[in-house]
């Protein structure tokens, strides 16, 4: 009631009414009536951090944010951007353009980009530098398509115990696209990978004002050339049928399938062969997980040091439940219908499964239309919770290498590679 | 008509509660004015600064961090311990470069320690 009686119009009103004398069948036009025995829920604001203990949220609890070319995001970061996805975007199994999240390390980021300039290089030890305009691209090379996710190093953060610095991602550092350009391999054939060559860099147009040769100053990647992803790696220039957004990388990025994001170069504009390691900040310090299983370790072990790195690649297999989301209680007796997507950086997922009993037993889902090794795959399963009571609903998935998502987490100090068990607390209330 | 019939239905259903709320809703951006030409640009990225717990150090902080990052960087963190916020200040100036005098690193660490660990941080 007392929302009611704060609601300024309305009192505004019933004193103007007053005035001429209000019966009771105005009071009613109101709504004003005391049998209501209980209040609605407060809405109330999420809370502006988490910590030190995990954040319990699906995703990040930054607020909403409009920026270019983008549906209201949620922001990690406004200098440099950083935008997380929310979990509902995850519904289908292509994440839409001004949905997909954004990640930037430097300040220095483009707000335009002149295409009667702009040139696609690659350099370094080859037989032939080339400098591609757009439309050589998409007109001298053939095009491919795949589908692939594109997740950040350090999605789900902000799930780590203890708490590590970085961009506290909640889930939603990912998204997955229908990615269409040219074949990495058919530029470097046609450049001429001369011998002695190691690796291949690739750097975009995201600088920082901090000096040359360190990290802050431009964001390098680089991969081996002996690493077979780059037969798979696209460049492309379309994202779901349509330009890249300018902060996913207009107006080509590299795509590189089953890899983490800090590959996949926005504005890629330089495709540099290397005859020496790479050993910038961000091959050698940055992005770097420790060589063991999962990637995992202890405090404990990184303060008494020799925890040997290795550069990140592959993303584990995840999934995720999208519906429902915990927001609104489920009547006892109904067949709801959880609903998600699940993805493997090492292959296709081959089975996933729900549990609503704390893990006892497993049910299969039913998965959806196989979009190719790397895409999201969507499941759904139905689920009659029979009694009211909270519920517990968990997902894991496997990928056909026979990875499982185990119900562990894992630490090591970048805040890289989580991919437990997911779970979520559903309220099932009386429907009789 | 509710009244007309009677109590039973009402003690069903609860309706029409509107409660009073900051309007921070977002506007719809107009879309922009485009030539033929090769130029694709989107309009300044939108900025926006918190507000940092008020404190000796704060303008230190505000001015020498912003020179690369949001401020939102700070803010956007869990509590962290106040050996982490001397490690991350360090990487800032040795790993990065950034041009902080030492006497004013010292001040930006001691004032992310006082305002933003799991003993300290309020808001």
């Amino acid at each position: 009631m007392e929302q009611w009686r704060r609601n300024v119009s309305r009192r505004g009103a019933l004193k103007l009414l007053g005035a001429a004398g209000c019966g009771l069948a105005v009071g009613d036009w109101f709504g004003i009536n005391p049998v209501f025995a209980q209040e609605v829920p407060t809405s109330k604001a999420i809370e502006p951090f988490t910590g030190p203990g995990p954040n319990p949220h699906w995703n990040s609890v930054g607020p909403y944010v409009s920026e270019p070319l983008k549906a209201p995001l949620i922001l990690l970061t406004d200098r440099p951007v950083q935008l997380e996805t929310p979990r509902q975007y995850f519904r289908t199994a292509f994440t839409p353009n001004d949905g997909f999240y954004v990640r930037w390390h430097l300040p220095e980021i483009p707000n335009r980009v002149d295409l009667a300039n702009w040139k696609l290089k690659i350099e370094g030890n080859v037989n032939k530098p080339l400098a591609l305009s757009l439309s050589e691209l998409m007109e001298k090379f053939r095009p491919v398509s795949l589908a692939a996710v594109n997740q950040c190093s350090g999605n789900s953060r902000s799930r780590f115990q203890p708490r590590v610095p970085g961009g506290q991602w909640g889930n939603g550092a990912m998204g997955n696209a229908m990615w269409t350009g040219v074949r990495l391999r058919e530029l470097l054939d046609t450049a001429g990978v001369k011998a002695g060559s190691v690796e291949v860099q690739f750097q975009g147009l995201e600088t920082g004002p901090g000096p040359k040769g360190l990290g802050s100053n431009v964001f390098l990647k680089s991969l081996k050339l002996t690493d077979s992803v780059l037969d798979e790696a696209v460049v492309a220039y379309l994202m779901n049928g349509e330009p890249l957004p300018m902060l996913n990388g207009f107006p080509v990025r590299l795509v590189v399938p089953g890899y983490f994001a800090t590959y996949w170069m926005k504005c890629l504009t330089w495709i540099r062969v290397l005859s020496a390691p790479d050993e910038n900040f961000w091959m050698k310090t940055g992005y770097r997980v420790p060589d063991k299983p999962r990637g995992n370790t202890t405090p404990e072990e990184v303060k008494a040091g020799g925890v040997k790195t290795v550069p990140i690649t592959r993303m584990p297999v995840r999934s995720f439940l999208v519906s429902p989301d915990g927001q609104s209680k489920v009547p006892a007796g109904m067949s709801v219908t959880l609903r998600g997507i699940a993805f493997s950086g090492y292959g296709k997922v081959v089975k996933v499964e729900t549990s609503e009993d704390g893990a006892k037993t497993w049910r299969e889902a039913q998965l959806g239309e196989d979009l190719g090794a790397y895409s999201f795959r969507t499941w759904e399963a139905k689920w009659t919770p029979k009694t009211p009571g909270n519920y517990t609903v968990e997902v894991r998935a496997t990928d056909e290498k026979g990875n499982v998502q185990p119900d562990e987490g894992v630490w090591n100090p970048g805040g890289y590679l989580w991919n437990r068990i997911e779970k979520q607390d559903i309220v099932v209330g009386k429907a009789s | 008509m509710l009244a007309a019939t009677g109590t039973a239905v009402l003690a069903q259903l609860q309706s029409g509660s509107y409660g009073s709320a900051k309007p921070n809703s977002i506007e719809q951006t107009a879309a922009a004015q485009m030539s033929n030409d090769g130029n694709f640009a989107v309009a300044s990225f939108p900025s926006f600064a918190p507000e940092l717990a008020e404190g000796e150090g704060r303008a230190e902080t505000e001015s020498f961090c912003a020179m690369c990052h949001s401020t939102r960087y700070i803010v956007m963190q869990p509590p962290l311990p106040a050996a982490t916020w001397e490690a991350e200040v360090n990487k800032m100036t040795k790993t990065f470069g950034a041009p902080i005098p030492e006497a004013s690193a010292k001040k930006i660490i001691s004032y992310l320690q006082t305002h933003y660990t799991p003993e300290t941080r309020k808001q």
